[in-house]
């Protein structure tokens, strides 16, 4: 007969069996994900972040904004019309880490992405009150102020490739993303040559409104205009995402 | 292998079995722990533990007590 | 009086716990004054100065991490230290070691902070440190394990105390999760940047069960440790029933390690998860209620200690906060009511009555407890505890009911409609709403942080007559012998 004595007087049998114990939730919820299908719909468009706006994503996590923001619209219907169709796992899919936030002290910001100017973002950014009076977020002047630091941009995009997003350094990469995703968005994926797209795309977009200058606020604002922008909502009928709840 | 055995093998059943078998394992635990007064006494005897560190404290206390009077005697 | 001393060397390394119940009030103060800080600044967006480094998305996780890990880690630790030399009847395995553990710790809780303030972070909430921070808690953590797990091996009892149990799972379990949620790559040796290993769904779904059970095993587990030890010390009788005791652990143990999808309810992911963890959200009430009956029955036929001895207050309302958040917290994960709770500050209330009311509250009635017999001496004064418990508990009340109000209004607003199927509020129009419950949650930030100061003086003063009371000792002793 087994005995809790027999537990409560050896550790190491007591450490075994916790380990045991509290291991089982973790597997059976966690380890499923990562290979059941159903778990990240297949949706077209979904592509990795350009080097511009991944520093910008890499701003909005300094500054902290997921602890206000979040990126995740439930399926309900006042979240609905108010910022769009719900999230779906594809759209987080190279999200090293995710951002869906657990917090709304301001709006959802998942579908943010073409719903207002670039000027509308520059003069919020710089001081919210301007445009939205009851507005409680800070001010986040230095971005207008600080030039963007992208002399480790291809370390960055390195370090995600090696989390499994597919931006590219050798040509049969390259071509592999031609075929996936285009020769346009291929050319962004391109790790060697991300400093000059990025140049290009701050420059051509002049999301800050300063034309001379490159500042953190061009890339936080490339950033917020992608977002939820890549999913065509309307090649899909609603069933089908279904499927994947 | 018989019909009905092949009801658990079956994955959308995996979640009844798993439930099942955690319940009977906790039943197990109560009836373990409840059953038996010999038993019962044995395990609560064993809750007096942090309460009897004060008697060797005491006796530790003493031990320190006579020390401290020790160069008295030199 | 010579408890700690027998001969030169002392019974029990007192000095280890002495460092980490300092720094537990230091960090206690720090973080919760952070968090007045930040609480005003929802309040008041002005205090915000335009400066990056006070800005809330910086500081908010220099509160979580100061009072998470500063003051609950370092109470943690100090109590840990305590109970298992006491318990074991025998001195802790390793004095330097035991020191290692403890200037690792406190570099992690410091650098982590300052980091933040600095713009570094890894943005998962609650394990904000970057890496090199995390291995630095890594290292500490191994030799802390060693050198619990190796003085219980030196016990001198056959038996390990139920309040270890808690302890060796909270510090396998933080391993864990520690491990685990941190696996991230480095964008290069010398850059502090780092990128999560998973992304999307599995990251979000690896994130909350690292957060929800960093709240099971370290704010709750290790917290019921310090429970097992300092209640039934505290009353002179043993716990309530010590085959109460072997259940809610291993339920406790078993079942919290499933709910931490309830925090992604209606998200992206899979809604058998979400479901899975909600269900097993409900039966993890049944252990902690347990847990509370057990800790609160402790005092059966001997109630009136709660009128003579505010320790015994400090405890037994720390419970009893337990009791209500754990009942709370099963309610907040069903779907439906989650729907309303979730993104709102509903939630932040709960974690406040569960952070406050339980964790922050048992460590004071176990900190009352521990530190004059560290010092050997009595608390300076029994007055300024009672004064403590009334501002914490006042504060508390006024924190939590303010954000009922402010969750659940702000949940109502968002999803009401006119009469055309319109919405019938703007999102700014909430925040609006929030500035009055905002407000009066900052007033019950300061009264807690109020009632810690008096806590951290009435400490202070005890430490200082100690070693008055010592000095006074040493004379006498002189003095005899001189005269012999």
């Amino acid at each position: 007969m087994i005995k809790h004595e027999s537990i409560e007087t050896n550790v190491g049998l007591l450490i075994i069996l916790t380990l045991i114990v509290v291991s089982i939730g973790g597997l059976v919820e966690i380890v499923p994900l990562f290979y059941i299908d159903d778990t990240i719909e297949e949706v077209e468009g979904i592509r990795p972040y350009t080097a511009l706006e991944l520093r910008g994503r890499d701003i909005y996590q300094r500054e902290g904004c997921y602890l206000c923001h979040s990126q995740m619209i439930r399926p309900f219907r006042d979240e609905l019309l108010r910022y769009g169709h719900y999230s779906l796992a594809a759209e987080s899919q190279y999200d090293h880490p995710f951002q869906w936030g657990s917090k709304r002290t301001g709006p959802d910001l998942a579908r943010v992405g073409g719903k207002y100017s670039n000027e509308w973002h520059v003069a919020h950014l710089n001081n919210p009150r301007d445009v939205v009076p009851q507005s409680i977020m800070p001010n986040y002047p230095w971005l207008l102020a600080t030039d963007l630091d992208y002399s480790d941009v291809q370390d960055r995009m390195r370090a995600l490739k090696v989390t499994g997003v597919p931006y590219s350094e050798t040509q049969a990469e390259y071509d592999a993303n031609v075929t996936e995703f285009g020769a346009d968005v291929a050319d962004q994926l391109d790790i060697l040559r991300a400093e000059e797209h990025l140049m290009q795309q701050a420059l051509a977009g002049n999301y800050d409104g300063q034309r001379s200058r490159i500042t953190e606020m061009d890339a936080l604002v490339a950033y917020l205009q992608v977002l939820g922008t890549m999913v065509d909502f309307s090649k899909y009928d609603e069933g089908y995402f279904a499927e994947f709840r | 292998m018989p019909d009905w055995f092949l009801w658990f093998t079956r994955f959308e059943n995996t979640k009844v079995v798993a439930l099942l078998l955690f319940f009977t394992t906790f039943c197990a635990i109560l009836i373990y722990l409840y059953t038996g007064k010999k038993r019962g006494k044995r395990l609560e005897s064993y809750k007096y533990m942090p309460l009897q560190e004060d008697e060797q404290d005491l006796n530790a206390a003493n031990g320190g007590e006579n020390e401290t009077h020790e160069p008295d005697k030199r | 009086m010579a408890q700690t001393g027998i001969g030169g060397v002392q019974q029990y390394n007192y000095d280890i716990i002495k460092k980490f119940a300092i720094m537990t009030l230091v960090w206690g103060l720090l973080g919760m004054a952070t968090g007045v800080y930040i609480a005003s600044e929802l309040a008041w967006p002005f205090l915000n100065f335009d400066i990056p480094q006070i800005t809330f998305g910086r500081l908010r996780p220099v509160h979580t991490t100061l009072v998470i890990f500063g003051f609950g880690g370092s109470a943690l630790f100090a109590t840990s230290y305590y109970v298992v030399q006491r318990t074991c009847q025998t001195r802790l395995y390793s004095d330097w070691m035991a020191t290692l553990t403890f200037w690792g710790w406190q570099s992690a809780v410091a650098l982590g902070a300052v980091s933040y303030m600095f713009g570094y972070t890894q943005s998962r909430e609650y394990a904000e440190f970057e890496w090199p921070i995390d291995l630095i808690i890594l290292v500490t953590w191994v030799v802390y394990f060693t050198v619990y797990i190796m003085t219980v091996r030196r016990r001198s009892q056959p038996h390990i105390y139920v309040a270890n149990w808690f302890y060796i799972a909270f510090i396998l379990v933080i391993a864990l999760l520690h491990i685990f949620n941190n696996l991230a790559v480095p964008v290069g040796l010398f850059s502090l940047k780092s990128y999560s290993l998973f992304s999307g769904v599995q990251d979000a779904m690896t994130e909350w069960w690292y957060g929800h059970n960093a709240v099971g095993f370290f704010l709750t587990a290790a917290f019921l440790g310090m429970m097992y030890y300092f209640v039934p010390k505290q009353a002179g009788r043993p716990v309530y029933s010590y085959r109460l005791s072997i259940v809610h652990f291993w339920s406790l143990a078993f079942l919290y390690m499933w709910v931490g999808a309830h925090h992604l309810h209606w998200t992206a992911l899979p809604d058998w998860t979400s479901t899975l963890a909600a269900t097993f959200s409900i039966m993890l009430l049944l252990p902690s209620w347990g847990g509370m009956i057990n800790g609160i029955m402790t005092l059966s036929g001997a109630w009136d200690k709660l009128r003579t001895d505010p320790i015994m207050l400090f405890l037994i309302t720390s419970l009893s906060f337990y009791g209500m958040s754990t009942f709370e917290g099963p309610l907040m994960s069903l779907k439906s009511v989650n729907a309303l709770s979730h993104y709102t500050d509903w939630t932040i209330g709960h974690v406040h009555s569960g952070a406050l009311g339980w964790v922050a509250m048992v460590s004071f009635g176990s900190f009352y407890h521990m530190v004059p017999r560290l010092y050997d001496t009595r608390v300076y004064s029994t007055r300024l505890i009672y004064l403590h418990f009334w501002l914490a508990t006042f504060g508390i009340v006024l924190y939590i009911t303010s954000m009922w109000v402010a969750g659940i209004v702000q949940g109502l607003m968002l999803r009401s409609f006119d009469d055309y199927g319109n919405l019938s509020y703007t999102f700014v129009e909430s925040v609006a709403f929030l500035h009055k419950p905002y407000v009066w949650r900052a007033l019950g930030g300061l009264f807690f942080l109020s009632g810690v100061a008096v806590m951290a003086f009435n400490l202070f003063m005890t430490i200082r007559r100690s070693r008055t009371e010592a000095a006074e000792l040493e004379t006498r002793i002189a003095v005899k012998m001189a005269r012999a």
